[in-house]
């Protein structure tokens, strides 16, 4: 981006024709991918002529004034349609922008578009979408993960050079795995989430997917930082980008823990992790075995509570303020009718789920239980983090999936096995890149921190990436 | 089955969704199948802890109670599927004394 920000700096390149060429990419491409659900064009290009103008009167912004970004449906984006891949939301504009989205358009980013996802952020690979399922780039019969699984694929098949996503249990991490890009999972709390339609506001975060390490670290400083509107917020600072000095990877512990490896991780998948692994260990890195045993619950401790919270935060949509209305005699069935109609089969499950185990008689057996147990995952990975600086594990299990391969919805959990534990612990979480299968599908290596230690984690991270290189470069031919 | 159609009924009335018979034993199963696959997580001793609600250990701080912007009542109107003399409209709620 910094190459991108020169061109349009030193005016060899327009704004205009940057939106142009991603706009080229998006028409290109979308008849099969699928990876958004609203193109924006004419708003990215009066942004973009707009941004030319700044520069030619000397006013820019910012250095990225005029770059365009696609953000994923569920973020609020002022005029611009916001449906959460629902049919609920199908006609709903929302009437401001999202904390996130102010602040890109405060250095001058234009919204070329909007992102596709699992229906409200629900689901790992996209099929949950009430807009059909985004392909994956790499091979279109394949998932491109999810929920943020537009957002990735977009940045993979350079439809745009960044995006933003949501992750409340992997769902920016997968879908940068699956696709072969970066993506960022922030420490709880650095990143507000006000505009940004609830899921699950205990585990919900926003986050950068981005082709290189040093642009999602650059994206992620564009969006750090306290916000008033956002009660969780309040610790929260601002974060610069990292000098990118190498020698801190001397006697850097990294914990490696034995639950993410072995049985039922693909060979291709903790080979080419455990490369990396040895590269670091090569340039002065110290491995640490470690153990993370209560991974074994968080699956399920993240399922009981992401559809209880999930439950409440969806009690919204009662066809009075916005959305669907399917009219009735009195107003309760008005409310259900609506609910019914606008639903989608694994967001009324997940309603389902999540009221029963909020229920009077099962309360504490369940959400009281696992909000526990909760506490027990915290304990274990802060314990963990007193001997080690990061900790490395695959990202998920296997590469990704064909469309229409896992037919139980407990199958579709298990795609989190390995990144809903950071969202418990409220500890930033990254997926780099780590080479290709034999079937040349992207391979991705996560990296958690303690909190608030992104820098560290994208050091690391950029390590990882000059070991096995970056891809699709674009505007080469300028540079 | 650890939970019967009624239970299902029950919550599905809760959470305010009309469902299909076809969907009622669909997500019986569903709930069923959750529900034991979870059952692991009843055998964890949690004697010695609270629960968390927070990851991140922070202190809410009390903002002034101060009148800020809002956007205009006819804005916020314009979403609803129906509104009538500045009033989100819903059906009856509340019937007429005879």
């Amino acid at each position: 981006m910094r190459r991108l920000a020169h061109l349009l700096e030193t005016r060899q390149i327009s704004s205009t024709e940057v939106v142009e060429h991603y706009l080229a990419e998006i028409s290109k491409q979308e008849p099969v991918l699928n990876a958004f659900i609203t193109v924006d064009a004419e708003g990215a290009l009066a942004q973009a002529k707009a941004s030319d103008r700044r520069r030619r009167e000397g006013q820019a912004l910012s250095p990225w004034d005029g770059i365009p970004i696609a953000v994923k449906d569920n973020i609020s984006t002022k005029g611009l349609k916001t449906t959460c891949a629902s049919r609920f939301l199908a006609n709903y504009v929302p009437l401001f922008d999202a904390e996130v989205v102010s602040r890109l358009k405060d250095v001058g980013l234009s919204i070329i578009g909007k992102t596709n996802l699992d229906e409200f952020a629900m689901g790992s690979s996209t099929e949950y979408s009430a807009y059909g399922v985004t392909c994956n780039p790499h091979d279109h019969e394949r998932v491109s993960g999810g929920s943020s699984g537009g957002s990735a694929a977009a940045v993979a098949a350079g439809e745009v050079p960044w995006s933003l996503g949501t992750d409340t249990g992997g769902s920016i991490r997968q879908p940068a795995s699956f696709c072969g890009v970066v993506g960022l999972k922030p420490t709880y709390g650095w990143v507000s989430r006000y505009g940004v339609v609830a899921l699950a506001p205990s585990l919900d975060h926003v986050g950068p997917l981005a082709r290189t390490v040093e642009d999602a670290a650059l994206l992620f400083s564009l969006i750090a930082g306290p916000d008033p509107k956002d009660a969780t917020s309040s610790d929260a600072r601002e974060f610069s980008i990292p000098d990118w000095d190498e020698s801190f990877v001397k006697g850097l512990k990294i914990g490696v823990p034995e639950e993410f490896f072995g049985e039922g991780i693909s060979p291709e998948v903790e080979g080419a992790v455990r490369d990396c692994l040895n590269a670091l260990e090569g340039w002065g890195a110290e491995l640490v075995p470690i153990s993370l045993a209560t991974n074994e619950y968080a699956i399920d401790t993240y399922l009981t509570l992401v559809t209880a919270e999930a439950s409440s935060s969806l009690a919204r949509y009662d066809g009075v303020r916005y959305g669907v209305r399917i009219p009735a005699e009195d107003s309760n069935t008005m409310f259900a009718r609506s609910r019914s109609a606008g639903f989608g089969a694994e967001v009324k499950r997940r309603i389902m789920l999540g009221t029963y185990v909020l229920s009077a008689r099962q309360y504490g057996a369940y959400y009281e239980q696992a909000q526990k147990v909760r506490t027990l995952i915290r304990q274990d990975v802060l314990e963990a983090f007193k001997q080690v600086d990061v900790i490395i594990t695959p990202t998920t299990p296997s590469t990704a999936f064909r469309i229409g391969a896992k037919q139980s919805p407990l199958e579709m959990y298990l795609s989190d096995l390995f990144t809903a534990m950071a969202n418990l612990c409220g500890i930033p979480a990254l997926n780099v890149p780590c080479g290709r299968d034999s079937r040349g599908l992207p391979l991705g290596m996560q990296i958690m921190g303690g909190h608030f230690q992104e820098e560290l984690l994208f050091r690391v991270a950029r390590l990882v990436e000059n070991h096995v290189g970056v891809e699709g470069e674009v505007f080469s031919d300028k540079l | 089955m650890l939970i019967d159609r009624q239970e299902v009924m029950r919550m599905a009335r809760l959470a305010r969704l009309e469902l299909s018979d076809r969907e009622i034993d669909q997500y019986q199963k569903d709930l069923t199948s959750f529900l034991s696959s979870g059952q692991k997580l009843q055998q964890v001793d949690v004697s010695a802890v609270e629960g968390t609600s927070h990851a991140v250990a922070m202190t809410h701080e009390l903002r002034k109670d101060a009148v800020g912007e809002s956007l205009p009542q006819a804005e916020i109107l314009s979403a609803a599927p129906e509104a009538m003399d500045g009033f989100f409209k819903v059906p009856r709620i509340v019937e007429e004394q005879e």
